[in-house]
């Protein structure tokens, strides 16, 4: 097939479909274990710094912000997917933790503005080459994700045509061998690990998520290991009872870790709204572009923090909580 | 003088409400996009539908999302999708309007939301990148656009195209290789309304927003702008359209509040 044009950013993660079906084979053989284990563990046995990771939920929604937490306290870096990422990858770029970033969107913490802080790191690490970019769109994001748990190697679409979003991607413009149709190339993106907060999920893995999906479903089935933290662990009897709720099957869970409010301050779908006040703060923090404001976060935050109820019972713990349900519930409003 | 009664980020979503027609199909951004798309879902286009890019379809109208995947996107909806249907009804033709904003523009529509500076590794400023909007304004039907009006961000080129407008003029999206017949539609500032003229696809006023003058639009504007041979003059916001804007749709102000500073 003949190549038009081709971006010229690079590709962070090797595009690997049989080293992918032979490592899914082996992984069937405990597809049918208890994976229920703490966080650290989880870590200690599926995550190893430099990996090229992926993160479920989407902007300021259901993000795994307690495995961020812990990474962050035990000085992993990582090179990462990041399309429609906000406050997880904010909280990795301000520590300087991730090396190699595919952007669909970043810094941007949507109404709330951009910290400016971690604007000012990005680009200070962009021109000293600590911090390598390759540009997409959420789209291309997904679709890669896709192209990936398809077991393929790219998937044809007929976005970024035309830019300089394709010219700083590694896309490829080629000519249809069916339709002789302009398509767009883009490589499938296989991930080292990829973790995923989630309502509920059986011992093995077996989950359920409401609300949006955004890319997880892509994300769990691309990713060699596959780290679920979960608002609670259920019976599989209750997983039995309607298989259609299951949206990530056994298969490709490494890990299943319970962790309660898991994802806040982010929204929790139908459990907690988002903490616009501790988003705020953290925002309002960012914007000392000299970083001491931030730093006073994070200790407080994070490195201060032995674990994540450490940091929850901070924000105000279960009362807190209480008060993002009802919002979330629209029980909340003047 | 005078005491507005409302700030420009108010003005801007009750002008670009009364555009979104009823019963089409949105894909609306992240902030002023989302509270305009919303607005005209209580006022004017009560079956407007929105769909959301981390999957939300068609919720029924409640507050204002703070994000375009929170629970808000979800709230009544038909369908809690994900990204890949959402991007693959855009892709299919399924959706008329696009609706986005940017950090610049272009005559053609071009939008930069990556960087701003000549040296793409070395950027003056770093923006957030594409998002979704390199897929809206490619596939969907009609590009919406949105954005504060100054020499600055109307610029005579762009520092990176993020997304296409006309490119560089007409019939190149296609030799580009997007799909045939979309393109940008109008664009809203709290100045006027513009259109892409037909023939050359240039960025043209088609009407002035209140107490604007033709003058300050050009003056504002860092590239050459056609002007309608019948420019226009949009209405005042009505009373009940800031009172469903500020009670219903962002009771909080949490973009709202963005204008109160510039009044």
């Amino acid at each position: 097939m003949e190549i038009f044009e081709q971006g010229s950013g690079e590709i962070f993660s090797k595009i690997t479909p049989d080293d992918f079906r032979s490592h899914m084979l082996a992984k069937t053989e405990r597809a049918n274990t208890d994976k229920r284990m703490d966080l650290k563990e989880a870590i200690r046995r599926f995550i190893r710094t430099g990996d090229y990771i992926s993160v479920g939920g989407c902007s300021i929604v259901r993000l795994p912000i307690a495995f961020i937490h812990e990474v962050l306290r035990q000085g992993y870096y990582f090179r990462m997917a990041a399309g429609t990422r906000t406050f997880d990858v904010d909280l990795l770029l301000d520590n300087d933790r991730i090396m190699e970033l595919d952007i669909g969107y970043i810094l941007g913490l949507e109404m709330l503005g951009i910290p400016q802080y971690t604007r000012t790191r990005v680009k200070e690490r962009l021109a000293k080459g600590e911090l390598k970019i390759t540009e997409w769109s959420n789209g291309t994001m997904a679709w890669r994700h896709k192209a990936a748990a398809m077991g393929l190697s790219f998937l044809p679409v007929r976005s970024l045509a035309g830019t300089d979003t394709f010219k700083h991607s590694a896309a490829k413009k080629v000519k249809c061998p069916f339709t002789g149709i302009d398509m767009i190339l883009v490589p499938a993106l296989y991930c080292d690990a990829c973790i995923i907060h989630v309502h509920r999920a059986d011992k093995y893995g077996n989950c359920q998520i409401d609300g949006m999906l955004n890319e997880d479903l892509e994300k769990a089935r691309s990713a060699k290991s596959l780290i679920i933290t979960t608002e609670k662990i259920i019976d599989t009897d209750e997983i039995r009872k309607d298989g259609s709720k299951t949206v990530i099957p056994q298969f490709y869970v490494d890990a299943v870790v319970e962790i309660p409010n898991g994802a806040y301050p982010t929204n929790m779908p139908g459990l907690y709204y988002l903490d616009l006040d501790h988003l705020k703060a953290y925002a309002k923090a960012a914007e000392d572009r000299s970083g001491e404001s931030l730093k006073t976060y994070y200790l407080d935050y994070v490195f201060g923090t032995n674990d994540f109820d450490e940091f929850l019972e901070k924000c105000g713990g279960r009362k807190r909580i209480e008060e993002l349900k009802k919002v979330e519930l629209m029980e909340g409003r003047a | 003088m005078e005491k507005k009664r409302y700030n420009p980020i108010e003005l801007m979503a009750v002008v670009a409400s009364r555009h979104l027609e009823d019963g089409k199909v949105i894909f609306a951004g992240t902030g002023i996009p989302m509270l305009a798309a919303a607005l005209a879902q209580k006022i004017h286009s009560p079956n407007l539908v929105l769909v959301f890019e981390a999957g939300g379809i068609s919720p029924k109208a409640s507050m204002l999302p703070l994000s375009v995947a929170d629970s808000r996107t979800t709230y009544r909806a038909i369908s809690c999708a994900n990204m890949p249907e959402a991007m693959e009804m855009l892709q299919k033709g399924l959706v008329t309007y696009a609706f986005l904003g940017g950090a610049q523009i272009d005559r053609y529509g071009n939008l930069n939301s990556t960087m701003i500076g000549d040296d793409y590794l070395n950027p003056r400023t770093r923006l957030p990148g594409s998002g979704g909007a390199n897929e809206l304004a490619s596939l969907a039907w009609k590009t919406l656009i949105i954005m504060n009006h100054s020499r600055r961000r109307f610029v005579e080129k762009v520092d990176f195209i993020t997304t296409p407008g006309y490119l560089d003029g007409p019939g190149a999206r296609e030799r580009a290789g997007l799909p045939p017949g979309n393109g940008p539609h109008l664009v809203f500032t709290e100045l006027g309304i513009f259109d892409f003229e037909e023939k050359s696809k240039r960025m043209r006023l088609k009407s002035l927003l209140p107490g604007v003058s033709r003058e300050k639009v050009i003056e504002e504007t860092g590239f050459d702008l056609l002007i309608s041979d019948h420019v226009g003059r949009e209405e005042e916001p009505t009373r009940e359209e800031l009172r469903a804007l500020r009670e219903d749709v962002d009771p909080w102000r949490v973009v709202l509040s963005r204008g109160d500073s510039s009044d």
